[in-house]
């Protein structure tokens, strides 16, 4: 009896990846198969011409860049804790500090005192750091990277544990540079949190939560009540007050994708401009666009999406449409190479 | 060959000890460093680039390596990330012109033997014309020897798409090559 074409687990029948059954599965199949023998011969033959390639020698400039990059007091002295330290730099100006010493004079409790003796203090969980107009601050997150916060900004620090560095941000701006396994830092504001994936980021709100994230490096995850967007170095994603966060785009996108994007819940016909304007790499803002349109609309962007790149196996019109978590992530990671 | 960095190191490591640092460093710094030159078509500066990333973020972050998972998952993971992000600020660039292939460096014997440094530019062009989901399958696959199942951790997908993409960036390679070594021969 003829059995399915094999050619997907070819590789690791030639890798040795397939258990007894699989591997006897294939064999059998390759026994009656003259197309899969002969993508099989091709795969070996693939594998083989790969040895031809030689194993390049790092140079040693880089490790020497490294050495001077990593923070001596990292490496002459260990640090069993995670402690966030706010080192308040970059005050523009003598007056700027004044200014902001006369405010935060009248506070005690706050850590203005202590930078004026040290330039540095420890902040934990629950204080709060607030830059005026004039000022602006730089924390440092553990060991794990820092946040700066431009003025105007207003700042709370919600957990300061190895695993889980969260804070909380009121309203302002931070810039975020995150180097860390996924998911260790996190930012809440009114609209959503923030997850960082191990990143460089620009987050901007106002108290309500209406405000903007801008990734540089990574991704960013945002999240509110079971609503996600994935936001990936050279894309930004608008956050609504009372709405989580919006549909990301690529800072590269056509203006009127974007413009339409900023209208698509409130204009029907935005969505028009969206799929005529899409580009390949587009198919980020389509595949969020999925989770949000109703299902008419969900299968015109399917159809667009599928014609701007090759469904990959394992995803089909009819799942999509369903919204099955799993069948659009394996598109989702598929799409991720052309992001 | 040691293929995984010993708990010891990484104890070290976390310590702060520059020592172990620079041992970890050696152990993988060729692996990341030729994924990378072959992923982006043999540019000495993105290789070294993509490379100090890794390095640094893992320096950086290695005290929240909790150890409950290899290593080299988690290393392999900041290379492929580091990758992507690099070929996504210099998208322009590598669409743009020929690819300076001729850069990547072949050792004595094989420029001492014309006819397998012919091959070994052929296989280099052949692999950095694979588009990219498929480039550094093959290239984690040949270079690092990691398994299917940890190739799945590091590329988030399933095992079974590692396994296709293998497959069909294995037969392009073969289709291309067939028609390269053709021309030269």
């Amino acid at each position: 009896m003829f059995t399915r074409h094999v050619s997907d687990q070819l590789a690791a029948h030639v890798d040795g990846q397939l258990d007894t059954l699989e591997a006897r599965r294939v064999e059998s199949h390759l026994a009656q198969c003259q197309h899969c023998r002969a993508e099989h011969e091709q795969i070996r033959f693939g594998m083989m011409c790969l040895e031809h390639l030689p194993t390049a020698e790092a140079p040693a400039a880089i490790w020497v860049s490294i050495a001077e990059s990593i923070p001596e007091r990292w490496l002459s002295r260990p640090h069993p804790f995670q402690l966030w330290r706010p080192a308040f730099a970059a005050l523009a100006a003598i007056v700027a500090v004044s200014a902001a010493y006369w405010l935060f004079s009248r506070r005690p409790e706050t850590r203005w005192e202590v930078i004026e003796r040290h330039g540095v203090a420890r902040i934990g969980a629950g204080e709060w750091i607030e830059t005026d107009s004039s000022s602006s601050a730089t924390i440092k997150v553990g060991q794990i990277g820092s946040v700066e916060l431009a003025p105007n900004t207003r700042l709370r620090v919600v957990t300061e544990r190895p695993g889980e560095h969260r804070v909380m941000l009121a309203r302002g701006a931070i810039h975020a540079n995150i180097s860390a396994p996924p998911r260790l830092f996190f930012v809440d504001t009114a609209s959503g949190t923030a997850v960082d994936l191990g990143c460089e980021y620009t987050l901007r709100t106002d108290q309500a939560g209406a405000g903007l994230l801008q990734v540089t490096r990574g991704w960013v995850s945002f999240q509110w009540k079971g609503l996600e967007s994935l936001v990936p170095a050279g894309a930004s994603c608008r956050t609504y007050a009372q709405g989580g966060p919006g549909v990301p785009c690529f800072d590269d996108a056509p203006e009127p994708l974007k413009m339409a994007l900023e209208s698509f819940a409130t204009n029907s016909a935005a969505l028009d401009t969206i799929l005529v304007e899409s580009r390949v790499r587009d198919t980020l803002t389509l595949w969020h666009l999925l989770w949000r349109a109703d299902l008419p609309n969900r299968g015109r962007i399917y159809e667009r999406m599928a014609a701007l790149t090759a469904v990959p196996e394992g995803v089909s019109r009819e799942e999509v449409l369903k919204l099955d978590r799993g069948t659009l992530t394996r598109w989702k990671d598929e799409l991720a190479w052309t992001w | 060959m040691d293929r995984e960095v010993s708990a010891e190191i990484i104890e070290s490591c976390r310590a702060g000890d520059r020592d172990a640092f620079r041992v970890l460093y050696d152990i993988y710094k060729d692996r990341v460093y030729t994924v990378s030159l072959y992923f982006f078509h043999g540019d000495e500066a993105a290789a070294g680039d993509v490379t100090q990333q890794v390095f640094l973020k893992l320096f950086t972050a290695i005290g929240q390596f909790k150890g409950n998972a290899a290593f080299s998952t988690w290393l392999y993971r900041l290379a492929v990330n580091a990758c992507q992000d690099t070929a996504r600020r210099r998208k322009s660039l590598l669409s743009a012109g020929p690819l300076p292939l001729e850069r990547i460096a072949v050792s004595s014997s094989q420029e001492d033997d014309f006819a397998r440094a012919q091959m070994a530019r052929s296989v280099q062009a052949a692999v950095s014309a694979l588009p990219p989901k498929f480039r550094i399958a093959v290239l984690l696959r040949y270079f690092d020897d990691l398994s299917y199942e940890q190739m799945a951790k590091v590329l988030h997908c399933s095992i079974g798409t590692v396994a296709s993409r293998l497959s069909r960036g294995h037969r392009i390679l073969a289709e291309r090559l067939k028609s390269l070594i053709g021309t030269n021969a």
